[in-house]
C-alpha cells in the first residue's frame, strides 16, 4: 500500500475515534440541554420527544429559563460562584506565579523540602479535610467572635489554599521550561530580578498561567462538598443551589437543566476565547528558545 | 570602552575547578579570543566577566573598577549567546531596544539607535518580525544588533556563529572584525573554532582544563607555541609529534628518531645545550613537509629529505594532506596536488627545518 493511502486510512480511523468520543462527551450535555426544553411532567414520565401542546404540535418549552430565575434564587447563587470562583482563581494565580517561579529559578534553604511538601499534600484526599475544617470554621467563630462559615472569604481562603499547591506545581514546569539565557540575557540588557521575571518569565509563560486559572475556576465552579457544608443560604454557589429545584415538595428536573445549562455558558464562553491558551497551556513546550 | 582584568580568578562547581588560576588583561578596544577544546572552561570564564557566575576566588575589573560583586545590570556590558536567546515575545525592534528601554533613555534616542544599528546590520526591513520568523543568520544578526544599540563598554559573545552555516559563518567573521573597528570597543570572543581564533583575535588566549595555557597573537601563537598542548590544538591537521634524542657530535647539535636523523640548523641549536642525550618530542606541522618540487626555493641548510611510505591520502582541492610513516612514526605532510602519492608506495617529502619544534616529554613544554 502507498505510503500516502496508509496515512489516509490512519487519519480517518483516528478521526472516527476522536468523533466517537467526542459523541460521547457532548451526549450528557445535550442531554441537558435537550431535557431543559421539555416540561417537568414529560421529564417525569421519560417522555423520549419534544414536549406537545394540547393540539399535538411539539413544544419548546422556552418558560423554564424564565421560570429558574423565580423558583429559587438563582441570581444570587449565580453572583456567588462568580464571585467565590473569581476571587478564588486571583488569589491563587497570584500566589502560585510567585511560588512556582521562585520554585524554578532560586535554590534557597528549604526549597527542595517546600516542592516536595506541596505534592505531598496532593496525596490527600479532599474529604479528610471537610471535619477538621468545619470545626476549625465554628471553633474560631466561638473564640473570636468571627464568623467564617457561611462567608465569602471563608470559601475563598479553603479554595485558595486548596488550588495554590497544585498551580504551583503544575506552573513550575511551564517556567522551568523557559530557557535560562533568555533571562540571563534580560539581566544582562539591564534588569532586576522583579523585572526580569515581569518583563520575560511572565510573558512567556502566559498560555501556561491562563491554563492553570481556568483550570482552577472550572473547578471551583464545580465544587460541591465544601461549598455544600461551609456556605448558608445567602453565600451558596450553584452547584448548592440547583439542587433545591429537587426539594420536598416539588421535583422540578426541568428546571434545573435549565439552571445547569446556564451554569455551563461562562464556561463555555471562557473555552470559546481562551481555548488558543489552552492548547498550548496542556501541551506544555509552549516556549521555545 | 574599557579594559578588563582578571587576576588569578577561580571558578569551583562543588568539586569541579572549572576555571584555574586565570591571569588575564585585556586591553582597551582589544579583540581577545578565548579559544580552547569543549569543556575547558572557556564560557565559565566568560560568565564570571558578565557577572552570571560568581567568582570563586580572585578579582575581575573592568576598567579601574573591581566588579566581583556589582550585579550584572551594572557592569555595562552586552552579550551574545551562542543560542541568540532572542526574547521570544518580542519583536525584532523591541529586542534590539529593551535595554535601552530599562535604562529610561529618551524614546526618540532609542528609535534612532535601534533603526541606525538596524541599518548597519541589514535589518531595517525585519524590525516588525518575531525571532520565530528569522533565518539563523538573521537571529544572529539581530543578537549582534541588541548588543550593539547598548553602546557597552566590553562585548561578550560565547560561539556567536556556531549555529551557522559554513559559508555564512566566513561571511560573519568579516562582519564582526569590521564592526570592531567601527565600534572601537573591548571585545571578548569565546569559540572551540581555531579558524575563528585564527582570524578574528587580535590576541588569542588559549586555555585547557581551566587553566590558561598561552595569551599572545595569533601569529606568535601558531609559530611559537608555548607547549605540545597549545602547538597540538592550533592548525589542522595537527601538529606530528614524534618521539627521539638530541645528541651532539662534533659542536653540532642532532635529532636522532626511530628511523631518520637530521642536523639541527645553527639559529636554534643553542636552546637544546641542556638537553643533549635526553628525551625529547619533535614537533612539526604538516604544512612544513612538503613534496620535493614544491621546496627547490628552499635554502640548502634548511632542507631535510626524507623517505617515507604512504599510508593514505586526503585530496583538500588545493593541495593533498597525505598520511606517511617513516619506519614506526607517523606524519602528516601537506604536497601539490601535481604530485599522485599512491598509497604502499615510497615517497620523497622535505622538511622545512626553520619551522621545528620541540618540547619536553615531561613538562610538554617548547623548548624551541
Ligand atoms: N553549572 C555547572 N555546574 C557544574 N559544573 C559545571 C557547570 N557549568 C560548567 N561546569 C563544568 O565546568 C567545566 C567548564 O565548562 P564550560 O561550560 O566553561 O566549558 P566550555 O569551555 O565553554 O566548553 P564548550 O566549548 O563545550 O562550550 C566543564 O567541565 C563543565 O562540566
Ligand atoms: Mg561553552
Amino acid at each position: 500500500m502507498p505510503y500516502y493511502l496508509k496515512k489516509r486510512i490512519t487519519d480517518i480511523i483516528i478521526n472516527i475515534v476522536m468523533l466517537m468520543f467526542l459523541g460521547l462527551t457532548l451526549l450528557p450535555i445535550g442531554w441537558m440541554v435537550f431535557s431543559s426544553l421539555k416540561s417537568s411532567t414529560d421529564i417525569a414520565i421519560g417522555r423520549v420527544g419534544l414536549s406537545q401542546t394540547l393540539d399535538g404540535r411539539p413544544k419548546i418549552q422556552w418558560e423554564n429559563y424564565v421560570d429558574m430565575w423565580k423558583n429559587v434564587n438563582f441570581g444570587l447563587y449565580l453572583k456567588n460562584s462568580l464571585i467565590i470562583c473569581g476571587a478564588t482563581m486571583v488569589i491563587a494565580m497570584l500566589l502560585s506565579t510567585l511560588a512556582s517561579y521562585s520554585l524554578s529559578r532560586f535554590k534557597f534553604p528549604g526549597s527542595d523540602l517546600f516542592s516536595n511538601t506541596i505534592l505531598a499534600t496532593q496525596m490527600i484526599p479532599a474529604i479528610m479535610y471537610l471535619i477538621p475544617l468545619y470545626i476549625m470554621f465554628v471553633k474560631f467563630t466561638v473564640m473570636t467572635g468571627i464568623q467564617v462559615k457561611g462567608t465569602y472569604w471563608g470559601l475563598i481562603l479553603i479554595y485558595s489554599a486548596f488550588f495554590t499547591p497544585f498551580s504551583i506545581w503544575i506552573l513550575r514546569g511551564f517556567f522551568a521550561s523557559i530557557p535560562k539565557e533568555l533571562e540571563e540575557s534580560a539581566r544582562i540588557d539591564g534588569c532586576s530580578a522583579l523585572q526580569v521575571f515581569w518583563h520575560i518569565a511572565l510573558p512567556l509563560a502566559i498560555p501556561g498561567i491562563i491554563a492553570t486559572g481556568i483550570f482552577i475556576f472550572l473547578t471551583a465552579w464545580d465544587e460541591l462538598m465544601f461549598a455544600w457544608v461551609l456556605t448558608n443560604g445567602d453565600t451558596m454557589t450553584i452547584p448548592v443551589g440547583i439542587r433545591l429545584f429537587v426539594g420536598n415538595y416539588q421535583n422540578r428536573f426541568d428546571l434545573m437543566m435549565a439552571a445547569a445549562t446556564v451554569a455551563t455558558l461562562p464556561l463555555v464562553v471562557l473555552f470559546f476565547f481562551l481555548q488558543k491558551y489552552i492548547v498550548a497551556g496542556l501541551t506544555a513546550g509552549a516556549v521555545k528558545g | 570602552m574599557a579594559k578588563v582584568v582578571l587576576e588569578n580568578v577561580f571558578k569551583y562547581f562543588d568539586d569541579v575547578v572549572a576555571v584555574k588560576s586565570v591571569n588575564l588583561e585585556i586591553k582597551d578596544k582589544e579583540f581577545v579570543v578565548l579559544v580552547g577544546p569543549s569543556g575547558c572552561g572557556k564560557t565559565t570564564t566568560l560568565r564570571m566577566i558578565a557577572g552570571l557566575e560568581e567568582v570563586s576566588e580572585g578579582k575581575i575589573y573592568i576598567g579601574d573598577r573591581l566588579i566581583n560583586d556589582v550585579p550584572p545590570k551594572d557592569r555595562n556590558i552586552a552579550m551574545v549567546f551562542q543560542s541568540y536567546a532572542l526574547y521570544p515575545h518580542m519583536k525584532v525592534y523591541d529586542n534590539m531596544a529593551f535595554g535601552l528601554k530599562l535604562r529610561g533613555l529618551p524614546k526618540k534616542e532609542v528609535d534612532e539607535r535601534v533603526k541606525e544599528a538596524a541599518e548597519s546590520l541589514e535589518l531595517t526591513k525585519l524590525l516588525d518580525r518575531l525571532p520565530k520568523q528569522l533565518s539563523g543568520g538573521q537571529r544572529q544578526r539581530v543578537a549582534l544588533g541588541r548588543a550593539i544599540v547598548r553602546n557597552p563598554q566590553v562585548f561578550l559573545m560565547d560561539e556567536p556563529l556556531s549555529n551557522l552555516d559554513a559559508k555564512l559563518r566566513v561571511q560573519m567573521r568579516a562582519e564582526l572584525q569590521r564592526l570592531h573597528k567601527r565600534l572601537e570597543t573591548t571585545i571578548i570572543y569565546v569559540t572551540h573554532d581555531q579558524v575563528e581564533a585564527m582570524t578574528l583575535g587580535q590576541r588569542v588566549a588559549v586555555i585547557l582544563n581551566g587553566e590558561l595555557q598561552q595569551v599572545d597573537n595569533p601569529v606568535s601563537i601558531y609559530e611559537k607555541p608555548a607547549n605540545r598542548f597549545v602547538a597540538g590544538f592550533l592548525g589542522s591537521p595537527q601538529m606530528n609529534f614524534i618521539k627521539g634524542v638530541i645528541r651532539k657530535k662534533a659542536g653540532k647539535y642532532s635529532f636522532e628518531a626511530e628511523a631518520f636523523t637530521f642536523v639541527v640548523p645553527p639559529e636554534v641549536d643553542g636552546l637544546l645545550a641542556a638537553n643533549v642525550d635526553k628525551e625529547v618530542i619533535f614537533g612539526m606541522r604538516p604544512e612544513d613537509l612538503w613534496d620535493v618540487p614544491s621546496s627547490t626555493w628552499l635554502e640548502e641548510q634548511h632542507r631535510f629529505n626524507i623517505k617515507v611510505k604512504v599510508d593514505f591520502r586526503e585530496m583538500m582541492g588545493s593541495d593533498i594532506n597525505v598520511y606517511v610513516k617513516a619506519g614506526k612514526d607517523q606524519m602528516i605532510g601537506r604536497i601539490g596536488t601535481f604530485a599522485d602519492p599512491k598509497p604502499g608506495a615510497e615517497l620523497d617529502l622535505v622538511m622545512d627545518l626553520r619551522k621545528i619544534h620541540f618540547f619536553d616529554p615531561e613538562t610538554q613544554k617548547a623548548i624551541i
